[in-house]
This record gives structure tokens, sequence and C-alpha cells, in this order.
């Protein structure tokens, strides 16, 4: 067990940086998932973490020791790879126990602390067969096995449920929370699936082209995302955004004014970035006329594409809409759940 | 291509393979079937397919006229220890240069490969004159030692190299998680996955070291350091005519033993030579 | 657990040891790699070396004198009424030996590739004679192609007087490249085999599809994929092929004549029967530019011949 600091860390591959200075906390026990889009850095950091990417800056704390220049297997990690990584010619209480065996630990203590770990997971039956034998849930289960054999100070996870299919991923998604729930080590879980995000962490960690974008809650960075790229980000269906500028009216956007709560006047006469999540519209006859263009029914909710003046937006709705494509609904923007950004820059401004 | 075939065109591609198996079979079924004729019927007309008489003795002259026995423990000892030293130092060198990274490592591997134009034909002459200051001709050393370390094994290392590239890198990265440093890693992660590349580095490797010819003509001069390609020849009469039912007595003894071993595991013999990194 | 100490320098960086985990790899590379780089500089370069050497020099072994010629062996390279001879020999052999190699293992392989019921028997057939010993394969055929032997008997079953193959200049060059092809062309079969059955289906029912014929499924679709492995195995092939010198020991001794004397049964005798060491390394040298200008020029070839690579 142990807290995981970060502090300026940089990496760059001769000129080119892919990593600028990324200071973070974690604390001993916390899950923390790192997210972004491809290419954001997010797999990079968890490899400096893990020792198998070299850093160019900055200093990488584990337990409070500075493990900069250890070898991966100094650093008492333990990973669990996208493509899961298990050794085809061993089977799987071999895969199982084999860092175990590079420690100086006993035949016995390698043998228990295997069945321990196939106990938790469910693998018992399958202790004597090879990964090429096991489905991808398996070969996922073996692949943490392998990890928590060891009881390390830290779990790294890298894009573990990218390989399987959608069932399955909820499924192992809930198994690896209940499985950290039960060990309590600290964890950190990259993924580029904000649901995954949202559902598993303590802590999220918004990454976007080897910047921190903000570092908080789930719920507090769907509620008060610092800024538009994380708005975007989090939640889904993806935030709305409508271009326009701030005035005594509302929020004039191209072909519609839409309301504001009595905050905004303070930027009155700024150009802004207007956000709203297609859950925060009602039906109401008093709202403002959106063109509907697409009804998708989902049956618990309707998804509806519609034009707020010229900008194409998304709203779900908990009603049933039967409306056709041309047809004009009125919805109403929730007004405590506006989000309003600078059009320069996209900081938040409320 | 895979196209269902008509049985009109399967019995025309059935004839076709059987003529053109003609020159790949017949030999050997005759250097077998003349080894037991006696010498009157070797020229026989019209050729006897099966022998009509047989006579056995071809065989103990083998031995009778030749140090046979040693011989043949030369061969085979010498192929093993090439095949042994081939395969450690090529899958050593095609790991570095597939999966390390290394200053020079390019340059260092243009280099290597050079060693794949420069056959030793074309350094014989040098080579006979280095392993004469050593002290070394008429002995087994440079037919053991100019393979391992020449062409052959550049061509293994290439060979070893193009399979160690197709490992997934997470497999290594988890071995150094679980703690495992480079050589632990090379040798219980790369080499027991390359198992088929290995079998055909070895498959390569001892049948150059069996068929080789014009080394052991250069650097042996006495008739027990010989080794069997040499040795076959020397099968003559006192006219330096060939005696030919004891030289293919001989040649029989020498083929046969490597041809049984590769009928048995042929699937391995064929598939490990396919699928390592020649492959397109 | 312990708590490293934690220097930092000016920039937040804590110092580091010397041996990080970087150098700590470059070190195991050079490990790796050692055996074989000294190898290749002691067996391979050094020797090379040496030929260069060896050719500005003449070399009395009975005299055991070494003195230095120049250009004097080159010169002799030049005057030498055999080369000339021996290069045409080697070509024929070289290029005869390539073309049949080539074309009977892609035929063999297209064969093999079909679906038929116990191929595989005939994929080991074929194969087989890649494992036979060189020597005796060659002494076999040698026996076969003698005057009186097995194959002008077969001939003379169906009433043609064969020629005596070993001693007449024409079938002499035949007879030492088929022995050849038949030989290892098994090796070049798997390897083209391999390749054809690398293609996707898809692509063959893709041009059923749109209509195209089977011949022209072969020339558009297989021989553009397998163009790698084409280029791959006749540069193994030729190179090979520039090798050949026990066929030649055993059939026919250079000869008739010096009808069959390739370059290396050539820089045999020079070096090791005549004991003229110095000409015979020109000789190699001779050897060495061939082999290098081949390879070089295939490779080149890469880039107008070979449609894909993977």
């Amino acid at each position: 067990m142990a807290e995981v600091t970060l502090s300026n860390v940089r990496k760059s591959y001769g000129a080119v940086d892919i990593i600028h200075g990324v200071d973070l906390e974690i604390r001993d026990g916390e899950f923390v998932v790192l997210v972004g889009p491809s290419g954001c850095g997010k797999s990079t950091l968890l490899r400096m973490v893990a020792g198998l990417e070299t850093i160019t800056g900055g200093d990488i704390r584990i337990g409070g020791r500075v493990v900069n220049d250890l070898d991966p297997k100094d650093r008492d990690i333990a990973m669990v790879f996208q493509n899961y990584a298990l050794y085809p010619h061993m089977t799987v209480a071999t895969n199982m126990g084999f860092s175990l065996e590079h420690r100086g630990t006993s035949k016995a203590q390698i043998a228990e602390r295997v069945k321990w770990a196939a106990d938790i997971l469910g693998l018992t039956h399958l202790l004597d067969r090879y990964p090429r034998q096991l489905s991808g849930g398996q070969r996922q289960r073996v692949a943490m096995g392998r990890a928590i054999v060891r009881d390390p100070q830290v779990f790294l996870f890298d894009e573990p449920l990218s390989n399987l299919d959608a069932k399955l991923r909820v499924v192992m998604r809930g198994e690896i929370k209940s499985l950290h729930q039960k060990l309590k080590t600290t964890t950190v879980y990259v993924t580029h699936d904000q649901v995954e995000a949202m559902t598993m962490a303590d802590k999220i960690v918004v990454l976007n082209g080897g910047r921190v974008e903000q570092i908080g809650a789930p719920l507090d960075l769907y509620d008060r995302p610092a800024n538009q790229f994380v708005a975007g980000f989090i939640g889904s269906p993806s935030m709305n955004f409508l271009n326009g500028t701030i005035t005594a009216e509302g929020f004039a956007a191209p072909g519609i004014v839409l309301p504001l709560p009595e905050t905004a006047h303070q930027w009155r006469d700024r150009k802004a970035v207007y956000g709203i999540r297609p859950e925060h519209f009602t039906l109401d006859d008093n709202g403002v006329p959106a063109e509907i263009i697409l009804v998708e029914p989902m049956g618990s909710e309707t998804q509806v594409t519609m034009k707020l003046g010229e900008t194409q937006v998304t709203g779900v709705f908990r009603e049933r809409v039967r409306l056709s494509p041309g047809e004009t609904i009125r919805a109403r923007p929730d007004l405590a759940n506006i989000h309003l950004f600078a059009a320069d820059g996209g900081q938040r401004l409320n | 291509m895979k196209a269902e075939l008509s049985p009109r065109m399967k019995t025309a591609l059935y004839g076709l393979m059987c003529v053109l198996l003609i020159p790949f079979v017949f030999p050997t079924w005759w250097m077998v079937t003349s080894s037991v004729k006696p010498i009157s019927d070797i020229f026989a007309f019209p050729p006897q397919f099966i022998p009509q008489h047989y006579d056995w003795t071809t065989y103990s002259k083998v031995f009778e006229l030749q140090p046979f026995v040693q011989q043949y423990w030369n061969s085979a000892y010498i192929a093993a220890a090439v095949t042994i030293g081939t395969m450690v130092i090529s899958s050593m060198a095609g790991y570095a240069f597939a999966r390390i990274r290394f200053p020079f490592a390019n340059t260092i591997f243009m280099i290597v490969l050079l060693g794949l134009l420069i056959p030793s034909e074309v350094t014989i002459v040098p080579l006979f004159q280095m392993f004469l200051k050593a002290g070394m001709v008429n002995t087994h050393w440079p037919l053991i030692l100019v393979p391992i370390f020449g062409a052959p094994s550049v061509f293994a290392t290439f060979v070893m190299r193009q399979f160690f590239v197709t490992l997934p890198n997470e497999l290594e990265e988890a071995a150094r998680v679980d703690g495992l440093g480079r050589f632990k890693i090379f040798h219980k992660i790369a080499l027991p996955l390359a198992k088929p590349a290995l079998a055909s580095v070895a498959i390569f490797t001892f049948l150059h070291s069996w068929n080789l010819f014009l080394e052991p003509i250069v650097f042996l001069s006495s008739a027990d350091k010989f080794t069997l390609p040499q040795a076959l020849t020397q099968y003559t009469d006192a006219y330096g005519g060939p005696m030919w039912n004891i030289q293919l007595a001989a040649a029989t003894l020498t083929a046969l033993p490597v041809l049984i071993v590769f009928i048995i595991a042929q699937k391995q013999f064929v598939e490990g030579l396919a699928h390592t990194g020649l492959k397109g | 657990m312990a708590v490293a100490q934690d220097h930092a320098t000016p920039e937040g960086r804590s110092s580091s040891p010397f041996w990080t985990i970087a150098r700590r790899d470059s070190l195991a590379g050079f490990l790796f790699i050692a055996p074989q780089l000294i190898g290749i500089i002691t067996f391979v370069l050094i020797p090379l070396g040496l030929v260069f050497w060896y050719s500005l020099h003449e070399w009395n072994v009975l005299a055991n004198t070494f003195t230095y010629t120049g250009a004097q062996n080159y010169q002799m390279l030049m005057e030498d009424t055999n080369l000339l001879e021996v290069l045409g020999a080697t070509a024929i052999f070289s290029a005869g030996l390539v073309v049949l190699n080539m074309s009977l293992a892609l035929l063999l392989a297209v064969l093999l590739n079909q679906k038929l019921a116990g191929i595989t028997i005939f994929r080991t057939l074929f194969f087989s004679p890649v494992v036979v010993s060189l020597v005796a394969w060659t002494i076999v055929w040698g026996f076969l192609l003698q005057k009186n032997g097995g194959i002008n008997g077969v001939l003379l079953l169906v009433g043609i007087e064969g020629p005596n193959w070993l001693r007449e200049e024409t079938t002499a060059m035949i007879s030492v490249i088929v022995v050849q092809v038949f030989k290892n062309v098994g090796l070049n079969m798997i390897l083209f085999l391999a390749a054809l059955q690398g293609v996707p289906n898809e692509l063959y029912e893709a041009a059923r599809i749109d209509g195209a014929p089977r011949f022209k499924q072969f020339r558009r679709i297989t021989l553009p994929l397998i163009s790698p492995t084409i280029l791959l195995t006749s540069i193994i092939t030729i190179v090979g092929s520039l090798q050949v010198f026990a066929q030649i020991a055993v059939l026919t001794q250079g000869g008739p004549g010096m009808s069959t004397t390739v370059l290396v049964y050539y820089l045999y005798q020079q070096a090791f029967q005549f004991h003229l060491f110095g000409y015979g390394s020109t000789l190699s040298i001779v050897l060495f530019v061939i082999v290098a200008v081949l390879t070089f020029a295939q490779w080149q070839m890469r880039k107008r011949i070979v449609f894909y690579e993977s």
C-alpha cells in the first residue's frame, strides 16, 4: 500500500514533448483513472510509473521513494496489460506464480498465493490450462490474478477491457471495482472510455495533449468541468456547445437567444460558449423552439437531434417523443445546469 | 485457386505430379537398389529396377576400405557442434537486434549482414592460412568455427531476428514487471516461444554442415579425419575409377538415416522451414 | 520499506545512478551480439581484408616467398585466357540454375497448393532430395549419367541411344545444372508454397466475382503478392549457385575441357592444386565482387518489381 506522487513529470522523444510537466497526487488506496483521447499521453504516463518508459524530467515517487531510475521489478508494482500479455508457453498457474519465482518465494508459498488469487477470481478450475485455451474474459481474469498474487504496492491497468465485448466489459468493470474494494490497493487505471472512468474512479485525471486538463471526483467533473475540453469529454452523449455572445436578453447564438442564469450578467457583451448537456433539456411549452432532425427512441429515453437556431444539438428526454423530422418542439434548458466557457481558451466562466 | 476441382482435372494433376516426381524419387531408389547389386549387374541392360541378385558384401567393404565408422562420427559430431553453436549465437544476436535498443545497433547489424555477401568460398585462401598458422589444419576446428561464425550463422541470425521482431512487446514488459532481467527474459520467455524458428535454424545448419565439401577437402588430409562427403569420393579402384556398388552402399548409409528422420518428422521439417522470417 | 535518498538537482530532477535502465540495456545488447560480431570480424571481415592483401602479392609456397607485386595479379587476371571461359561457364550455370529452379519451384508450389487428397505425401517426396546428403545425391546422378548408366539404359529401352552425358560439353553443363536443381528446388518450393498460402482467399473470391479467369488471377493477384518471396529466394538461389563446388568436383572435375569449370572450382584449382595463393585470392575478389553486385542489383530491383511488402 502506498501513495504515488508525480511532480513535474516530463517526457520527450528528441525535440517532441509527449508529456508536459504533470503533477499528480494519488493517495494510498485510491482508485485513480487516467482518461483522455488517444494520443493524449495517458498510457505513456502509466508506463512511466511502471518503469517501462524512461522519464525525461521530474520525479516519480512510490511510497515516498523516488523511483525514476529503478527497474520495474524494483518498484513493487503490478501491471495488467491491454492484450493481457500472458506467457503462451506457461499454464495459468505458472503464469500467475511466475513473478514470485523470481523473488525467492518458496514453492509452497507460491502455490498458496496462486490458490488464494484463483479463489478470488474464480479461476481455480482453470489453473492447469494454457492461455490459448481460455476465453477473453478468462484471460483477463488471469492477467488480474497475476497482478494480485504479488500483493504489490500499486496496481497499474493499461486499458484492460478494450479487447472485450460490450457485455463482458460491464461485468469485468464491476469485478475490478469490487476487487479494489476488497484489496484496497492503490490503483492507476488508464482508459479512453469515459464511462469506465466515471463508474470506477475515486478520482479522474483528464489528460489532453500531454497535459492535465482537470483532476477531480467523477461527479465533480460532470457537474463542474473546468474547461470546454473536459465538458465535452465527460458525459455521454456529450455536451452541446453553442457559440455566441452574452447579452441582456440572454445568450445570443446564431438564429436564437437562449436563457441564462442571473449570475451570467457579469460577463455581459462577452463572446462565450454556451454548454448544455443533452439530459438538461426539458419538454416545455415555454421553452425555445427546436426543429427536429432525427428521433432515436431507446426505450427508457428518447434521443432527439434538433436545431437550436442554426446549431445542431442533441437532447435526451424521459418522455417518448412521437414527432417526425421537420416538426418543431419546444425545449427548455435547465438554468441550473448551464455551463459557460470563454470563447478563447475554453476556460469555465461560471 | 481454392475452388473445387473437377474429377478430370484432379486426375490430370495427379498424373502430372507423378511424372514430375520421377527425378526426385528415382535416384534414391536407384542408389539403394544398386548398392546391393553385384558389380556385374550394376550396368546391366535392360536396367534392373529391382535387383535380381543380391551382394551384401558391398556393405562390409564400405567399412573395410575406409575408417567409415570414424568418418561417420566425425560428420555427426561436427554437424551437432555447429548446429548447437549456431543456435546459441544466432538466437542471442537475433534477439538483441530485434528487441534491445543499443547504440550503433543498425550499423552493427549491417556489418553482420555483410557476412551474407561473403561466403566462405571467397575467404577460403586466408582462412586456410590462418588455420595453418594456428596449427589447426587437419583438425576439425575449421569445419566447426567457420560455419558457426560465418555466412550460415549470419543467415540464422537473420531468421531469428525476423522471428523475435514479431513477439508482442507486452510479453517482455510483463516479464520486466514480473522481475526478470534481460537475460532471463531471453531465456525464459523469448527462447521458449522461438522453438519453431530455432527448429528451422537447426535443420538448415545441420544440413549445411552435413553437406560441407570444399572445406573438408581443403583442410583435411588424413582418412580418419575425413567427413562423410569426402569419404564417399574415396571408394575408388587402383586406376581412380569409382567402385560403384561400394560407393553407392556408402552413399546409402550416409543418406538414409537423415531421410528416415525427415520422413518421420516431415511436418516439423517442412513447416519449420516455411514459417520463419523467410516468408515475404 | 526503504526510502531512497533524494538529492534534487537544480532542475528538480533527482540525481540518477550511472547504470540507468537504458545503459544497462545497452550493455546487455552488446553482450548478446558480441559472439557474433567478434566471430564475423575474425572469420569473415579479417579474412576478406587478407584476401585483398594477398591478391597484391605473389606467393610461392614451395620457395616460401611472399613478394609485393602490386596489381600484377590483376594484370594476370586480364590476360588469363581461361578466365573468360570460366566466367562464361559460371554465368551459364547460374542463369540456368536460377531460371530452372525458380520456375520449377513455382510450378510445384502451385500444384501443391491445390485441394487434393494426399497432397502432403507429394510435398514430402518433392522435398526429400533436400535432406539427402549432397555428395550422395551427386554420386547417384553421376552413376545414372554414365554412358552405360541408368538413364541411357531407359532411353535404349525406347530405342534412343543417349549421349555420354558427362563427357560432352553441352550435356555436361546441362547435367550439373539439372542435378543441382532437383537437389534443392524443394526449398524454394516450400517457401513459395508458404507464400501462396499466405494470400488471403477473399482476394480470389473477389476476383472470381469480378470475373477474372484463373490465369489472370495468378498473374494479377498471386504473383504480385508473393513477389517479396520471389525476390528473396532468387537472391538466395543466385548466391548459392555461385558457391557450387561439390557437384562439379564429383561429376565433371570442371570438364570436359573447361566447359564446367565455374569460378569457385577454378579458384580451388589455382589456390590449392597449383598453390597459386596470390592469384587464387585475386579470383576470390572477383567472386566477392560478383556476389556483391548481384545482391545489390536484386535489392535495388525490389523497388520496381515488389508490389507489396508486409
